[in-house]
């Protein structure tokens, strides 16, 4: 009975790995940088991450754990509550519909995947904050975050794979 | 068996139907942070706040390295520009001189002429300087989070960056404040054009270069026109330096901010006192409509 308890709270911590390892990742993110130049190259990380995750370990991140990790976005770059939730919840909303064609996929396919969710994802924040604010962006700035988040694609992916390399080895979760 | 089967397909269903009501509720509850968030609800701001308080002391040490590392950067920068800089500060030294006299000469004119029209000058606004401890992280807002320990700031109060306006404060909550930048879409600023006194509204669109909207004659705006606050509407005393026009195209004025705000490091949140009748004073104007 004991044993089953603590190896339910062992499998349980072990499932919050992805997330808790987001969190960090957003966190360290949007720290300051003082450079006015590098300011503009900050990638969507809570994007990249919930991508990987949700396409690795779907039952570990689903959409509480998007809704979690977009409320965190928010707190951390400082953008309207609601909003990173909201097209987190749609990125695995998507995930969900069409990951099986993925996660099998080359890297180079699933990249390009990514290129085209992300893009959908941007047009579809794009959209609800220009109806929220009654007025459009700048797409220019916009398009960078895109391209930026694009190229950070392989990084961040390489520091996922390392965590659920170190902290999620297959047995681990199998048990 | 048939009934037991029975019961795991409704355990099942069961199951299904709740995950799609969480699903639901979790929608609806983003949305409806957006729109408390909209709204400027107590509920979103107390989520902020307590997010805020949890974050806010691991944020400043782990900005510790990237300051030590932009430090060293900026010394080294400012040695090899050392020679150029000592030049140029001769000559604006020269000038200031020069000016120094006229301002000397201008203060005691104030006084006087003060004296005989019994002129009452308006309180020292107080100051506290506060460390910034995150940026907005994606292009979509431009705030900045600050530290501001245990001093009583106030939302509405204005944030001065090298001496210009970069922004207000939006909330606060502990230690910690949420400034919205004059670069961002939500921020308005009453402002003048110093040259022409020509009025108009700095409106932020998200971009490094916000636009002066609402202005009666874009033809008496220039390219390098110094933009000042204009006082209107009570949130910012007048006169206070916000940017340049840096394109005049038809009637799309573009402005660049004096301070460079990406670089920044310690802001002054100022208190002149007029946050706290904003209130008062949009009722009075209201009163004054109405009548």
């Amino acid at each position: 009975m004991n044993d089953n308890w603590r190896e339910s709270v062992r499998l349980f911590l072990l499932h919050r790995i992805p997330l808790l390892a987001t969190f960090i990742l957003i966190f360290l993110f949007s720290v300051p940088i003082h450079s006015g130049e590098l300011n503009y190259f900050r990638p969507m990380v809570g994007v990249i991450c919930i991508y990987y995750w949700g396409l690795k370990y779907p039952y570990m991140f689903g959409y509480a754990s998007a809704f979690c990790v977009g409320f965190w976005s928010d707190a951390c770059s400082s953008s309207p509550m609601g909003i990173n939730s909201l097209s987190a919840m749609l990125l695995i909303f998507i995930i969900d519909r069409f990951g099986r064609y993925l996660r099998t996929a080359v890297f180079g396919l699933v990249w390009s995947a990514f290129g085209v969710i992300t893009f959908i994802l941007l047009l579809f924040k794009w959209l609800v904050l220009a109806t929220y604010f009654g007025r459009f962006f700048s797409i220019e700035e916009v398009f960078i975050c895109y391209l930026t988040t694009l190229m950070f694609y392989p990084l961040i992916t390489a520091v996922n794979v390392w965590i659920q390399n170190n902290f999620l080895p297959q047995e681990s979760i199998d048990e | 068996m048939k009934s037991r089967g029975g019961l795991l397909i409704k355990i099942g269903e069961l199951k299904v139907f709740f995950q799609r009501l969480f699903l639901l509720i979790l929608f609806l509850f983003s949305i409806f942070a957006i729109l408390f968030e909209r709204a400027d609800s107590n509920i979103t701001g107390t989520i902020d706040g307590a997010v805020l308080k949890v974050t806010g002391p691991i944020m400043q040490v782990v900005e510790f390295p990237s300051r030590v590392i932009h430090r060293i950067y900026t010394y080294f920068y400012d040695i090899s520009h050392i020679y150029a800089d000592n030049r140029e500060l001769r000559e604006e030294n020269k000038q200031m001189l020069i000016l120094q006299n006229k301002v000397r000469t201008l203060e005691v004119e104030n006084q006087l002429l003060g004296r005989l029209l019994n002129y009452i000058p308006p309180t020292e606004a107080g100051f506290i300087s506060a460390k910034i401890i995150a940026e907005s992280g994606d292009s979509f807002t431009h705030m900045l989070l600050v530290y501001i320990g245990n001093e009583a700031v106030q939302k509405g109060q204005i944030v001065l960056g090298d001496e210009s306006v970069i922004g207000r404060v939006e909330k606060v909550s502990g230690s910690y404040a949420k400034v919205i930048l004059v670069t961002d879409i939500n921020s308005k600023i009453p402002v003048v054009v110093e040259r022409t006194r020509v009025r108009g509204i700095l409106s932020g669109n998200n971009t490094e270069r916000p636009s002066l909207i609402f202005t009666r004659s874009a033809a008496d705006i220039q390219e390098g026109d110094i933009v000042v606050t204009s006082g209107v509407g009570g949130m910012f005393p007048a006169g206070l330096p916000v940017g340049f026009v840096s394109s005049v195209k038809g009637s799309e004025i573009s402005v660049e901010t004096m301070a460079d705000i990406s670089r920044i490091e310690y802001v002054r949140i100022v208190d002149y006192g007029l946050s706290n009748h904003t209130d008062e004073w949009q009722e009075f104007f209201k009163s004054d409509t109405d009548e």
